[in-house]
């Protein structure tokens, strides 16, 4: 616990005094807050009708009220959910790399093992509060557009739906650190993030059918935000999931333990 | 006495690069041992499988009779170290840097950060960030972390680098008193010699991943090339008359004499005398003794040759 505790204070330390801990939450921020916007657009298309990109966009909303916000919400929370975690994941693994520090944490008392959890818990902890907050500011957004048929047993199931959402994509975020500290870098880990975006909605528009195979795609089907007319997830579904997660756990253990750190 | 730092046959090759080739060093407790080598000699790659950031391909290392292993982290309680570029996190300030390592070593009480700004002259600097450090600050620094912890053994990869000629004695000095008075061990490496030889006990010179000669400063003081150089009038009837006084000889590229025997070079008054003598007085008599980074590059061109 000594071990863990030391090496949880420095990577604290290191997210305190870095730019980018604010720049993501300013970030979630302002994606919740013009989710707002286009919601108040919805409702109120005059407000846009110089702007051809808004008036679009809000025009796929269809109708401006609360079930329309949650849904938005959901499907925000769902693709912020694998690129937000993902970025916080690169960050904390590459920037050792990026930064060269890599050696000055190897040669320490303590494990690298816990080096490697401790970042894991920060990674965490920083993205359930970068997709709370996003939910939050969103909920906020929503009342001050004063949409209609407000009803709160309708947020708290989507709450548990959006929390149930936001741990299971996040568990998948060890594939990236592994990634992450094979490449040494951050241009890696951010195309291999873009390519679970492309392939999972592949999955959702046309391969509807191997979408319980793929790891990224599955916290849709468990928790029922990919829509009804996707399958549902098996049990070799939960399966794969796990076996993501702990492959990408034990991936990166066994990298800092066994590579070559140059 | 054991070896505080060993090694063992400990090598590295990357396909056919052999990176580090069967190098064995024993060094003992309060030993200063300078690593000698040219740039891509295979210094660093060394000192990366002793802090076990490298897996070496055959071979093993011990620190303090400890083998060396990724798995084993209580081995670095007591080991200091300098990898290179002294990096640290840029966005910390210098006492947010050392705080980090006073961290990870498990040591108790702010005091012992102070103290080491203090030791290692970064008081005005101890709250920039690490990213506006001179790169001679930015070595202090990396030197700060490594003897944080007053560490029995130090590893040190070009200590020197970065740091004006005040510093450089001022490092040097610091070393000398730990090794001397504190019994710590160093392990130190550089390929500027002049500093390696006013630092170190012992040198071991590696080239091209090998350890191609390990000896004292003063053996290798013993084994620095001197003689007596003769220059005359008449250089072929002076080469005749160190023949017939049966003088040991060569003669240099530029036709120079060179006497090599200690008879000559600890009497250049007997050799002038015996040329004058002979009607073929010197234009030129004078001791050369060859020195430190001239026998490196012998050696080392020699191994070549041997090649």
């Amino acid at each position: 616990m000594k071990s863990l505790y030391a090496a949880l204070y420095c990577e604290l330390l290191k997210i305190r005094r870095s730019r980018v801990f604010l720049i993501s939450l300013v970030f979630f921020v302002f994606i919740s807050l013009m989710m707002g916007l286009l919601m108040l657009i919805a409702k109120h298309p005059e407000l846009a009708e110089n702007s051809a990109i808004l008036s679009t966009k809000a025009s796929l909303i269809g109708t401006a009220d609360w079930p329309s916000y949650f849904d938005l919400l959901m499907q925000l929370g769902l693709v912020l959910g694998v690129i937000g975690p993902g970025i916080v994941t690169i960050w904390v693994f590459g920037r050792e790399y990026s930064d060269r520090v890599i050696k000055d944490i190897l040669a320490m008392p303590v494990s690298r093992f816990y080096i490697i959890c401790s970042k894991l818990i920060v990674v965490f902890f920083w993205s359930f509060l970068l997709l709370t907050l996003m939910f939050l500011t969103g909920i906020f957004a929503g009342l001050l557009t004063g949409l209609d048929k407000w009803d709160t047993a309708l947020l708290i199931k989507n709450l548990i739906v959006y929390s149930e959402s936001s741990l299971l994509t996040i568990l998948l975020i060890t594939p990236v650190a592994l990634i992450t500290c094979v490449s040494r870098g951050y241009l890696l880990p951010v195309g291999f993030l873009i390519l679970i975006m492309i392939i999972t909605q592949f999955l959702f528009v046309g391969l509807e059918g191997l979408a319980p195979y793929f790891p990224w795609a599955i916290p849709a089907l468990i928790t029922g935000v990919a829509g009804a007319d996707t399958p549902a997830a098996v049990i070799v579904s939960y399966i794969i999931m796990g076996a993501a997660s702990l492959a990408g756990f034990l991936g990166t253990a066994a990298w800092w333990r066994y590579a070559d750190h140059h | 006495m054991d070896a505080v730092i060993r090694t063992e046959n400990l090598s590295k090759h990357y396909g056919r690069l052999k990176a580090v080739n069967n190098v064995s060093i024993h060094v003992r407790k309060g030993e200063i041992y300078g690593f000698l080598g040219l740039n891509g000699a295979g210094k660093t790659t060394t000192i990366r499988m002793l802090l076990g950031l490298i897996c070496p391909t055959t071979g093993s290392s011990w620190l303090n009779g400890t083998k060396v292993s990724p798995g084993n982290a209580e081995i670095w309680n007591n080991v200091g170290y300098l990898v290179e570029i002294p990096n640290s996190y840029p966005n910390l300030t210098v006492r947010e840097n050392l705080e980090i390592v006073r961290r990870m070593r498990f040591m108790n009480g702010q005091e012992t950060v102070t103290e080491i700004i203090e030791k290692l002259k970064l008081g005005p600097y101890s709250n920039v960030i690490a990213r506006n450090l001179s790169l001679g600050n930015a070595q202090r620094l990396g030197l700060a972390k490594a003897l944080l912890h007053s560490p029995e053994i130090l590893l040190l990869d070009e200590p020197a680098n970065g740091l004006d000629p005040a510093g450089i004695v001022e490092i040097r000095e610091m070393l000398k008193d730990l090794a001397t008075n504190r019994g710590v061990t160093v392990f130190v490496s550089s390929h500027i010699l002049g500093e390696i030889s006013r630092l170190a006990t012992r040198i071991g010179i590696i080239n091209n991943g090998v350890l191609i000669r390990e000896s004292s400063v003063k053996e290798m003081e013993i084994l620095r090339k001197k003689c007596l150089q003769v220059r005359t009038l008449n250089q072929l009837e002076a080469l005749g008359l160190f023949k017939k006084n049966n003088y040991s000889f060569t003669t240099g590229e530029d036709g120079m004499i060179e006497l090599t025997g200690d008879e000559a070079i600890l009497a250049p008054e007997k050799i002038a005398t015996i040329l004058v003598n002979s009607g073929n007085p010197p234009v030129l008599l004078r001791v050369y003794e060859e020195d430190l980074e001239t026998f490196f590059l012998r050696v080392i061109s020699l191994k070549e040759d041997d090649k």
